[in-house]
């Protein structure tokens, strides 16, 4: 019987004996920790060191080499820099990461060296003098003058078309991709994967566009793509596929969004950047390129909207629906809709109908966008603050490290059968991935038609996970004796066919001696779906128990106990065959102390003496500040085409 | 020394060493100098290199403080001057030349200053004008 299921799997995952389910397009040695049921891995896709613009300008000197040692679990420097450029703080992860993605902004990568190194023409220009002499003034001028506009140009010390600082920038991204190479573990040892990347900043009007761009391997662009001279996201798509998946050189890419929530409502639109309504053609070039989406990070939270029925939205919300907003003293702007990517899947289905092709077909992961160069640095009692916001690192980390709407980021967790480049990439691509707010939660979900009940309590959990359906991320392969003949007069009627089943398991982060984790409270599976033209949701709570474990002790930052361990199959209650859904499941700790506790714990801060606290450590007695939080982690949705729609778009 | 000369004297000492809070969301204290700088040097990078983004708003930003800094240097040294004018001529420029002394003398001794754009958390007066 174990072989019957092994060689299920081994259908179901595309191999044979003896043959990888990814394809190897770099030449390294096998890894020897090789599981062909997969592993998670835990990263950071989201990276900026002292090659980016607004990571300098509040005094990040570390380069990517830095931040892959970091990331290692090696502890090194940050600022602030004595007079000999030494660091005056180290730091240090309790755990290393097994993967991570330095992902410097493109735009004014050559920018960055001109203003500081005598010998490039240029640093002697008026904006270089400024950002040296004033460089928090430089850092807003600078930083709002070339990714906020809607129409970016550069600056004249640049040269012509912008040459000199092209050049300029082609040296650190020959480093950042050198680094990558000299901290990816080849050996059989498979200990850390890095990949060549970047950010491309794209803020038309102060409205955050920005896309991660990975490459599969050492194959990378020429010269990354910039939102000054490639101003849209199709702009970004094209030159993806002109400059790599078209190249023929065994270049292979992907794009990240992240904060879509202080997009505007930019992120995801059924419009083109230029109001054109999308194509079918637009969105299966987005799904193609766009696989998995940054739901949480140091901005924020982008799983959905904060005041729903869903209780557990109220999560890391910023009020702004706008990056540019971040450096007003906030308010309460009105929200525009498809902020959030709850949002974005729904309308998603709502355009795979209209257009045959679903282009928000998003995965979801996590990451922190330090501008440290300290990748995964996500507990919450050892947070730095994000260092390119309005709270500067400069001169230290202050008492209250940032803005108390911003929190420590997430990671990235990928399953793949080894910790390497093409196994990784391949995770990504085909969304078997999931994103945490920090904690290294692990979570199977796997969607079919005939899981048994039983399922849960079986060794062999993800051998039959992965031979009765498929995992996140995946589509839910047709029903049994799901028929075609869908639609009668125009009109849709249910087929009758049984409602699909997901199995899902969830692991608690072990954490560290010195640092344990909080245990598990529930697991919930959100749906979505899409009936007449409009998105609908539902949330339910499927495992654990949504009044345990609340008992938080913020003096000690103690969790209340609960299980280590959740599991369930669960049959949706409401399906309908006849309409397009997505499900995901969202896994919650019990309580446990919000970054702002731990830092106000720490300086034993007294809001009965409000006389005793200090004006940096006054936001400790603001009511408005959450002092708990409830860590989660979100995975990839696993969709449902009903059979009509299939035979549609010829699935 | 005339009325007039005691409050000339008074605002060009207030204006270039004064810690004045800057209003908006940089926050920090600097002389009105120093905003009239940091309003300068923000003007020839928008004559030089345009307003595109949030310079514009940056500019008025900076503008406003350094017109209102200005202006209550301004006000400051007309109320002492007033209140020095019936003092004769030589206890008036004595008094407002102590005034400004012990101004200048702790603003180069002591980091009275928070520049949230320099190179520096705080400074005295050299690190903040130099």
């Amino acid at each position: 019987m174990r072989a019957l299921v092994a060689g299920l799997v081994a259908a179901a995952l595309g191999a044979n004996a003896g043959e990888l389910p990814f394809a190897r397009t770099e030449s390294r040695e096998p890894c020897a920790h090789y599981d062909p049921l997969r592993q998670p891995f835990f990263g950071d896709t989201h990276v900026h060191t002292g090659f980016s613009f607004d990571a300098w300008g509040q005094g990040t000197l570390a380069g990517p080499r830095d931040a892959y040692r970091f990331a290692r679990g090696e502890a090194t420097g940050m600022q602030p820099y004595g007079p000999d450029g030494r660091p005056q703080t180290r730091i240090q992860l309790r755990r290393p990461l097994d993967f991570a993605v330095v992902t410097d902004h493109s735009d004014l990568l050559g920018e960055t060296q001109i203003c500081q190194n005598p010998a490039l023409l240029g640093y002697g220009s008026l904006v270089c003098r400024v950002v040296r002499r004033f460089p928090k003034l430089g850092y807003s001028l600078v930083n709002g003058y070339v990714y906020s506009s809607e129409h970016p140009t550069r600056y004249s010390f640049c040269g012509k078309d912008g040459a000199g600082c092209r050049e300029a920038g082609r040296g650190p991204w020959r480093e950042i991709q050198d680094a990558a190479e000299a901290y990816y573990d080849r050996s059989a040892a498979c200990r850390f994967t890095t990949f060549v990347g970047y950010e491309w900043t794209g803020m038309p009007a102060g409205d955050n566009l920005h896309r991660n761009v990975i490459f599969r391997n050492a194959v990378a662009q020429a010269y990354p793509t910039t939102y000054i001279e490639t101003p849209t996201p199709e702009g970004l798509w094209h030159a993806l596929e002109a400059e790599c998946l078209d190249a023929h050189n065994g270049c292979d890419v992907l794009a990240i969004p992240h904060n879509s929530n202080v997009s505007n409502g930019r992120m995801f639109t059924a419009t083109r950047s230029d109001g054109a309504p999308l194509t079918a053609d637009d969105a299966r070039e987005r799904a193609r390129l766009e696989t998995l989406v940054e739901v949480t990070q140091h901005k924020g939270d982008s799983e959905c909207r904060g005041g729903a029925e869903d209780e557990l939205c109220n999560y890391e919300k910023l009020t702004i629906p706008r990056m540019m907003d971040m450096a007003s003293a906030g308010g309460r702007a009105p929200l525009p809709p498809n902020l959030y990517v709850r949002e974005a899947l729904g309308l998603g289905l709502v355009l795979g109908e209209q257009l045959g092709a679903n282009p928000f077909r998003l995965g979801l992961i996590g990451s922190t966008d330090t501008h440290l160069a300290a990748p995964g640095m996500v507990d919450e009692d050892q947070f730095r603050g994000h260092a390119a916001g309005t709270v500067s690192a400069r001169w230290g980390v202050p008492p209250y490290p940032d803005r108390p709407d911003f929190n420590p980021g997430g990671l990235a967790v990928l399953w793949a059968e080894e910790n390497s480049r093409d196994a990784l990439f391949d995770a990504m691509r085909r969304r078997e991935a999931y994103g945490t707010s920090g904690p290294r939660i692990t979570v199977r979900l796997f969607g079919g038609w005939s899981y048994p009940e039983d399922l849960c309590g079986d060794a062999d959990f993800a051998q039959k996970g992965y031979a009765g359906g498929v995992p996140m991320g995946g589509d839910l392969p047709p029903a049994p004796g799901a028929s075609f003949a869908q639609r009668a007069g125009g009109e849709r009627r249910p087929s009758g066919l049984a409602a699909p089943r997901l199995a899902v398991w969830a692991l608690r982060d072990p954490g560290t001696s010195g640092a344990p984790s909080a245990p598990l409270q529930r697991i919930q599976i959100v749906k979505g779906w899409a009936r007449r033209g409009e998105s609908h949701e539902r949330v339910y709570d499927v495992a654990g128990d949504p009044h345990a474990g609340t008992d938080l002790d913020l003096a000690t930052c103690t969790p209340a106990p609960g299980p280590a361990q959740l599991c369930r199959v669960w049959s949706d209650p409401d399906f309908d065959s006849a309409v397009p859904a997505f499900y995901y499941a969202r896994v919650v700790e019990n309580p446990s102390c919000r970054w702002n506790t731990w830092a106000c714990n720490a300086h034993h801060v007294d809001c009965s003496r409000p006389g005793s606290v200090p004006g940096e450590l006054r936001a400790c007695c603001d009511a408005s500040v959450p002092k708990s939080i409830q860590e989660r982690a979100w995975t990839s949705p696993i969709w449902y085409t009903p059979p009509a729609d299939r035979a549609r778009i010829g699935r | 020394m005339s009325t007039r000369s005691t409050g000339w004297l008074l605002f060009a000492v207030l204006a270039a060493a004064a810690p004045l809070p800057a209003i908006g969301p940089f926050g920090g204290f600097v002389p009105a100098v120093h905003h009239l700088v940091l309003c300068a040097a923000t003007a020839a990078v928008a004559v030089a290199e345009g307003t595109a983004g949030p310079v514009l708003p940056i500019l008025g930003l900076l503008a406003v403080n350094a017109v209102a800094a200005f202006a209550l240097c301004a006000l400051a040294a007309w109320l002492l001057a007033r209140a020095l004018a019936p003092l004769p001529p030589r206890a008036r420029a004595a008094i407002a030349g102590a005034l400004c002394a012990a101004l200048l003398a702790a603003a180069i001794a002591f980091p009275l200053y928070e520049t949230p754009f320099g190179r520096n958390p705080t400074a005295n007066l050299w690190g903040v004008l130099g």
